[in-house]
């Protein structure tokens, strides 16, 4: 097959305030070929992506596209042009019905200027089985599941007659079963001779479905390999500098034989979403929640912090029992919630790093008792450092920080409680590999500190890697109840499949 | 690079445009008419007297309502009601002064309940009113332009009952105090003004309310992950705003010396919200900026001021103001702005281009 390039990229240069975003960097394009893009949180590759689609200007550089210089001036020029892109945040409205998302922009007409809302349906449902989705299409988008939510954009921007498509972090919120259908799609929009710019933190997804790996560092470009010609050490080694081995030494919480229960949980539950969930946690315990999306994982934690009520059961926090109505009783319980979908329950993107770090601390001491700005700037600056947060400082906006520092930002709110209890729902999506160890790593100190960990994940590794016990969840309930050290993934896998346990405790 | 980061940070700032936008049109004003600016002493009332101090004291209704209406601005809220408070407010109190207004029907310098009753009462029920719509807008989820509208349309008619529709006048000097007395030279409104403002800004910036309702006003239901207690911030930002509306009908009342359920505080819920947008506080919610607001209405005022001075039809007062609101919303609009912000870094780049080629 002859190399025909459909993008090529050159000296490109993005000057942020404060940040060189990206200093002459190289990225080219072969029809037919996935391309990975790779490197770190804040390593510029939403950026690149976002000169390609129109979103930023570039200060320096070139786009030569389909054999011609372009300068991208929006997305939608974009897409007339055939780039189609699915960014890295979800970007539907929330309450048009999954149809309209996937049709805004470009509703197929009857005659006389009558959309076709027959016509919609049918096709969005049908788009969706490609996928394997079956789901009512005229329902609002927020009814569903943010997995559902980023598959709904995948499909859009699929449907879309493009050369070239292009993938943010598509894959943070999918389960493995729904990757598998995403790379299928891949494969078959790959042989037709598309362009597929495929950007992730999963390196392994990346090996999988990519022909060639692009990674990016602090804004430059480090090189470009083939993915056969490259091993995922040596890979990490390019991205941040250290050898895997080194930043995955974790050591998994040892729990006192005496210690005490931090938290009991009896039979909660809300009929329309979980069925009676029932567990114990000890002080400085490790808890992971496995399952599949939907299986009621996120639904559990919101209850247990009162995001949503639960309709029946109890709370014990220290064998006493506890009424837990609003996330600020949580918090007044010593507890921390860092949430599944950080756009929606996370960022206040218009507020600064600083305000948005102590903001769970501020509200639990008070209207009347304020942080004096002194106070939060030392307190943001700790946690910066802590989590290795890149901004230029903490007085920039939550919302200009790449993705994966968002994410950290939110970790630091919760972390900057010093709770007893931490719940944490995906904490380490959309973050670099090196992040991940490090997030892991502070994880597994609190808990060595005293401090009861609900570590969910759909990255099984790492359930495994941290977790004194596991409890898996299916259809909405408890499936079962493994011990951490003696798992393998294939044990977890079978309790989701099968709904058994082979070495159920409770 | 050290200045290159303030002047950035300058011309992001939400006042800054307020202010140019101010001293433009007063430059316009020099030019014309240079006695514009006079300022001169009159021995007799001890107080200043010119077009300038005469803006600042004539925006100051306006300014006090605008200045609560950030607040819910700030929260993705609008308040249509204060206008109607305004007469509310101004009834209450002349009923309160001239309870034998059957008997005795002359304008009267006296007023028959104590007057820090008369403040009281008036005020407490403009409280009330501001906590219902605040009770509407966080308790029951009622769309803000909604849940204001009731009280938008009811409150003049709770003023024309009070009043049983008629006109009532004073000349009790101890309340036209509050619009024709003055403090250290200056006109009592704008002492009034600046005491709230002074106020506001302490309850806002030293206490973590202001944060709070950026939050809210931002991403609510993130806020309530984060244990703010969303609907109690929704719920005082309407009723500040309505004390202030009180306060604000009642220096209305003193300065024509009566009620006028029909007339009074007319249109003050456009000017005010019109003078938040001006300030640089976005519609959308999110940050805010009181002393953007305090500008916003002075500029309004200042045209206002502009157009009777030099003669112009009372008539074209809309119309300019409708240009007002034109051009801030269009500045305003996120295109015009990234076409700005680009065009600046085209620029620059053509520059260092230049510097280095
Ligand atoms: N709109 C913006 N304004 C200012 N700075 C920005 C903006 N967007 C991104 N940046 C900065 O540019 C740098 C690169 O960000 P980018 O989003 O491209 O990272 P990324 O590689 O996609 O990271 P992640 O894996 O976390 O998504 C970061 O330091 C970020 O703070
Ligand atoms: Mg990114």
């Amino acid at each position: 097959m002859p190399d025909k390039r459909i993008l090529e990229m050159k000296g490109i240069e993005i000057q942020f305030p404060g940040v060189k975003a990206l200093d002459k960097v190289d990225f080219d394009l072969i029809a037919g070929e996935v391309h990975a893009l790779l490197g770190e949180n804040g390593a510029g590759k939403s950026t690149l992506i976002k000169c390609l689609t129109g979103v930023h200007h570039m200060d320096a550089g070139k786009i030569i596209y389909d054999g011609k210089e372009i300068t991208p001036t929006s997305p939608q020029a974009a897409i007339n042009m055939g780039i189609s892109t699915v960014f890295q945040e979800i970007n539907l409205c929330q309450n048009l019905t999954v149809a309209e998302n996937i049709f805004v922009g470009r509703l197929p007409m009857k005659r006389r200027h009558r959309i076709d809302w027959k016509g919609i349906n049918n096709r969005a449902s049908e788009l969706l089985k490609r996928f394997n989705i079956h789901i009512d299409v005229t329902r609002p988008l927020d009814y569903f599941s943010t997995g559902i939510q980023q598959m709904v954009s995948i499909a859009r921007a699929v449907d879309i007659k493009a050369k070239i498509l292009i993938l943010d972090e598509p894959t943070s919120s999918l389960d493995e079963n729904e990757v598998e259908r995403l790379f299928d799609v891949v494969r078959e929009l790959k042989k037709s001779g598309m362009g597929i710019i495929f950007i992730t933190h999963f390196l392994d997804q990346a090996f999988v479905i990519s022909d060639r790996l692009t990674v990016l560092r602090n804004g430059r470009l480090v090189g470009d390999f083939y993915a056969r010609n490259i091993s995922k050490i040596e890979l990490v080694r390019q991205m941040i500098g250290k050898d895997m081995e080194q930043i995955f030494a974790l050591k998994r919480p040892t729990v006192a034989a005496d210690a005490t229960n931090m938290l009991d949980v009896e039979s909660l539950g809300i009929a329309s979403k979980v069925a009676d969930v029932s567990f114990t946690l000890k002080t400085g315990e490790l808890i992971g929640f496995a399952g599949l999306l939907g299986s009621g994982r996120t639904e559990t934690a919101e209850m247990i912090f009162g995001v949503t009520r639960a309709e029946h059961g109890t709370i014990k926090i220290h064998d006493r029992e506890v009424r837990i109505h609003s996330p600020l009783d949580a918090i007044n319980q010593q507890m921390a919630f860092c949430p599944e979908d950080r756009k929606r329950d996370g960022i206040i993107g218009d507020l600064s790093v600083r305000e948005n770090i102590s903001l769970v601390v501020q509200s639990r001491r008070g209207i009347f008792n304020p942080m004096s700005i002194k106070e939060q700037a030392e307190l943001a600056d700790q946690y910066i450092q802590l989590l290795g947060i890149a901004t230029p400082d903490a007085e920039k906006k939550v919302g200009e920080l790449s993705g994966g520092n968002q994410q950290k930002v939110i970790l630091a709110r919760w972390m900057a409680t010093q709770p007893d209890l931490l719940i944490l729902d995906e904490p380490t999506r959309g973050i670099d590999v090196g992040a991940k160890a490090e997030i892991q790593r502070l994880m597994l100190k609190m808990c060595a500190e005293g401090v009861s960990v609900i570590f969910i994940s759909s990255e099984l590794d790492e359930i495994l890697r941290c977790a004194n016990r596991v409890i898996v969840m299916r259809d909405r309930c408890k499936a079962g109840e493994l011990p951490g050290e003696s798992s393998r993934q294939e044990d977890i896998l079978h309790v989701i499949a099968e709904g058994t346990a082979t070495g159920e405790e409770a | 690079m050290k200045w290159k980061f303030d002047s950035q940070h300058i011309l992001k700032s939400k006042i800054t445009w307020a202010v140019v936008a101010e001293l433009l049109i007063l430059l316009v004003c020099l030019i014309i008419r240079p006695e514009f600016f006079e300022i001169s002493y009159q021995e007799s009332t001890g107080m200043l007297y010119g077009s300038i101090i005469d803006i600042l004291n004539r925006s100051s209704e306006i300014t006090i309502i605008a200045l609560g209406m950030t607040l819910v601005i700030a929260l993705a809220g609008t308040d249509l009601s204060v206008g109607a408070v305004v007469a509310l407010s101004g009834a209450i109190g002349l009923k309160l002064m001239r309870w034998d207004m059957s008997e005795y029907p002359t304008a009267g310098n006296y007023s028959v309940t104590p007057l820090i009753w008369v403040f009281l009462v008036a005020l407490g029920i403009c409280f009330l009113f501001g906590c219902f719509n605040g009770l509407m807008v966080s308790r029951f989820g009622l769309q803000p332009i909604i849940a204001t509208l009731v009280l938008m349309v009811a409150g003049r008619g709770v003023a024309q009952i009070i009043t049983n529709g008629r006109q009532m006048t004073t000349n009790f000097a101890p309340f036209k105090f509050i619009s024709q007395g003055s403090v250290l030279f200056l006109p009592m409104p704008i002492i009034i003004t600046a005491v709230i403002f002074i106020l506001m800004v302490l309850l806002t910036r030293k206490t973590s309310f202001g944060m709070f309702v950026e939050a809210v006003g931002i991403n609510p239901r993130a806020s309530r992950v984060s244990g703010l207690r969303s609907s109690l911030i929704i719920f005082s930002a309407y009723a500040i705003t309505g004390l202030l509306a009180g306060i604000s009908g009642l220096i209305y009342a003193s300065r024509i010396g009566q009620n006028d359920s029909n007339n009074a505080g007319i249109n003050y819920e456009m000017d005010a919200i019109l003078a938040v947008v001006i300030g640089g506080t976005s519609m959308s919610g999110g940050k805010f900026s009181l002393a953007g607001t305090v500008m916003g209405s002075i500029i309004i005022r200042t045209i206002i001021t502009f157009v009777y001075y030099f003669g112009v039809a009372a008539e074209a007062i809309m119309a300019f103001k409708a240009l007002i609101v034109l051009v801030v919303i269009v500045l305003q609009a996120e295109p015009v702005r990234e076409f700005i912000s680009k065009r600046r870094k085209a620029r620059k780049t053509a520059i260092r281009g230049e510097l280095h080629g």
